[in-house]
């Protein structure tokens, strides 16, 4: 069990004046058996009104709206949360046995499935059979920023080879489930990692467990979740529309450090 | 009779100045065309209507218990009714409304329910349109113009009068208005039935709101007036689609939404008639569990038959189309619209074959149903009077009660050998005339 303080810093550069911004910040800590937050602040400047919401998969965080125009919007959470290390005994939700937008199982998700199992010698059927996959997937795939965006498939990913964490886990989300096992997308912030960070929950013996296949390791109490849902698209930590032509430059600090 | 015939024209040409049009896209390109109106009317008998009118009530209250349970408890999943592919991996099903209770618990306040005569006289349920169903205007301003025209017929022949449409929209508003005032909203005039939201604004006295009347503040919802305060909004009769409806919810990029109004309906801050989410419950594989779902929540018997269908997914089923695709109906479950529909009598034997193929490899997308063969209705055309098959779309609504429009949009196909009688295929329309006894 640790002690985990968070600080996440957005900073929105536009590129010409817009107004009635609406963005929406999902930077609350999930609350679960594993994991809860004790205190959290949350800072936007500039900011006409400040909701707090939570959507359909039971993500949380604020929706905030900025009436007149503006080129700047900067927005910090900080905050404690006690982490433990191990599965979440959590229903599981049918949606995530289904594929989803971004984690179709087209052919070569399906043929890297096949040659897995081939080297494998069998089925992936249990935490160990998970992990192997886990490993295969981190040995055949390269870690490089700039190659795939945040609308890149699975299917699309895996055929360039290389790609960020968003790609890992639509990846084995999609292996994941066309055996047969319900998967889920989940965001959030890590020990010595600068920016957010994006994994997978497999549904295994009533439990909810954390798979990291980006550093081919199991989710343990370095790690604080703040999202999830079918892939990335559900559980975006940030989204946002405003009205005026201008194109914008997002600048993210996370930083999670252990205190005693 | 030949009263009638001798308005046609003239009705017509009223209803194209009053902008009666419909819109399709067609290539990519919006086209608006005339709905043409035939003035031979489709006559209901009372005692016809109020077998259809119980068997309608019937269908809808199961409807809406079901999309009450799949986006809270999922009991019928957990019974093994439908199997849970037919509702998760429903492009329909939308995961953002689950938890979500909307006010009075109802989640399809207007309900279009096609259903066709057989020439065996027996009704059989066509398709359920549960998202946001159009065509209700079109023979209620057809009435108008007839009777205007021949008011004679209307004092002569029993016809129940079928201007309450207005009152009856106007009271489910009321019935599920959280507090404010109501609104249609429109994505604006180039939406394919722009003459309905803004005749049905008109008669039900709600205001005609685009996109960017409606803001978000406080976790409520507001009209903006460009003159004095805002008012806020208890209800919203969108006619914009679910997938539009918050660009912080659903499609980032859309410009028709209001942001942040999925949020507001969470709250319990204002209803959304229809509710989104409504599409898991209409596609064309969970209507073959439509009868399976009255049975389970009202323990009662479907009085409304569905055509006979056969779902691709159960083997037994899979086989029977296989063997059968030359006498069959095929729809692709995802489509609506008249679009995805392909007949088995009009494939070759190389078609079949291809048709087989795909049907064998994803079963899930597909149903099949025997071709019903449906009652010509007389049109005029020309001088003469020719048969078309038409089919019946009756309005059910959903408020403190639920209660059957006792009218309807008669649909014809435009060709004499089509089966297919959507407006978006391009065929016309009849007044419904119910009589009272």
């Amino acid at each position: 069990m640790k002690q985990l303080h968070f600080r996440y810093e957005m900073q929105l550069e536009l590129s010409g004046d817009v107004r009635e911004h609406h963005f929406l910040m999902r930077c609350k800590p999930m609350e679960n058996e594993n994991q809860h937050c004790g205190s959290l602040s949350f800072r936007v400047t500039p900011a006409d009104t400040i909701d707090e919401v939570e959507d359909g998969f039971g993500n949380r965080g604020y929706a905030v709206m900025i009436r007149e125009p503006h080129r700047q919007v900067q927005m910090s959470a900080e905050g404690l949360v006690r982490v433990r290390a191990g599965g979440v005994h959590e229903a599981c939700h049918p949606m995530y046995r289904f594929p989803s937008p971004h984690t179709m199982p087209e052919d070569n998700i399906r043929a890297f499935l096949s040659d897995a199992q081939k080297n494998y010698g069998s089925e992936f059927c249990d935490m160990a059979g998970y992990r192997a996959l886990m490993n295969d997937l981190y040995s055949r795939f390269v870690y490089e920023p700039g190659i795939t965006t945040t609308r890149t498939t699975a299917s699309a990913a895996l055929a360039g080879g290389r790609g960020v964490c968003q790609d890992y886990a639509h990846i084995l989300i999609s292996l994941m489930r066309l055996q047969g096992v319900p998967a889920r997308y989940t965001a959030g912030m890590m020990i010595g990692e600068g920016a957010s960070h994006a994994w997978v929950e497999v549904w295994h013996d009533g439990a909810w467990i954390g798979m990291d296949p980006t550093n081919n390791q199991m989710v343990d109490d370095t790690y604080i979740k703040l999202t999830h849902g079918r892939d990335f698209e559900d559980g975006t930590l940030d989204r946002g529309c405003f009205l005026g032509f201008a194109s914008q430059n997002e600048i993210i600090h996370v930083k999670v450090e252990e205190r005693s | 009779m030949k009263n009638l015939l001798e308005h046609k024209d003239g009705i017509n040409r009223l209803l194209e100045r009053y902008g009666v049009k419909f819109g399709i896209y067609k290539n990519g390109e919006f086209h608006e065309q005339l709905f043409p109106f035939d003035p031979v009317p489709r006559v209901i008998p009372a005692e016809e209507f109020e077998y259809l009118n119980r068997g309608l009530v019937q269908r809808v209250d199961a409807l809406n218990l079901f999309l009450a349970d799949i986006y809270g408890d999922k009991k019928i999943v957990a019974d093994k009714i439908i199997p849970e592919d037919f509702i998760f991996s429903s492009k329909g099903y939308l995961p953002q409304c689950e938890g979500i209770t909307p006010p009075k618990k109802i989640y399809s306040h207007i309900s279009g329910i096609d259903l066709v005569q057989g020439k065996d006289k027996n009704w059989y349920i066509l398709e359920d349109n549960l998202r946001i169903p159009s065509g209700a205007s079109y023979p209620l301003i057809a009435r108008d113009l007839t009777r205007q025209a021949a008011p004679r017929t209307f004092m002569e022949n029993d016809v129940v009068d079928n201007r309450n449409y207005a009152q009856m929209l106007k009271g489910v508003m009321d019935a599920v208005n959280t507090g404010g005032i109501n609104v249609i909203l429109t994505p604006g005039r180039y939406n394919a039935a722009f003459f309905e939201h803004s005749y049905l604004a008109e008669l039900t006295g709600s205001i005609l709101a685009m996109p960017q009347d409606l803001y978000v503040e406080g976790n409520k919802l507001y009209y903006r007036q460009y003159e004095g305060k805002p008012m806020q909004v208890g209800t919203v009769y969108r006619r914009i689609s679910d997938e539009y409806l918050d660009p912080m919810c659903f499609v980032p990029e859309s410009l028709i939404g209001v942001p942040g109004i999925m949020d507001v309906y969470r709250a319990g801050n204002v209803a959304l008639v229809n509710a989104p989410g409504n599409g898991v419950a209409d596609d064309k594989g969970i209507y073959y569990f439509v009868p399976h779902m009255i049975k389970y929540y009202l323990g009662e018997e479907p009085i409304l038959k569905n055509a006979p269908t056969y779902l691709a997914f159960y083997e037994e089923d899979r086989k029977l189309i296989l063997d059968h695709l030359e006498r069959l109906v095929v729809k692709d479950v995802s489509e609506a619209g008249g679009y995805g529909v392909v007949f088995g009598k009009d494939m070759t034997a190389e078609e079949l074959e291809k048709w087989r193929t795909i049907i064998k490899n994803e079963p899930r997308r597909f149903i099949a149903q025997e071709v019903i063969d449906f009652i010509d209705l007389d049109i005029v055309e020309g001088d003469q009077m020719v048969p078309r098959k038409a089919d019946l779309r009756a309005f059910v609504l959903s408020g403190d009660t639920t209660k059957v429009w006792p009218s309807g949009l008669t649909r014809f196909s435009r060709n004499p050998d089509s089966f297919v009688v959507n407006s978006s295929q391009g065929g016309g329309f009849k007044d419904t005339r119910v009589l009272s006894r």
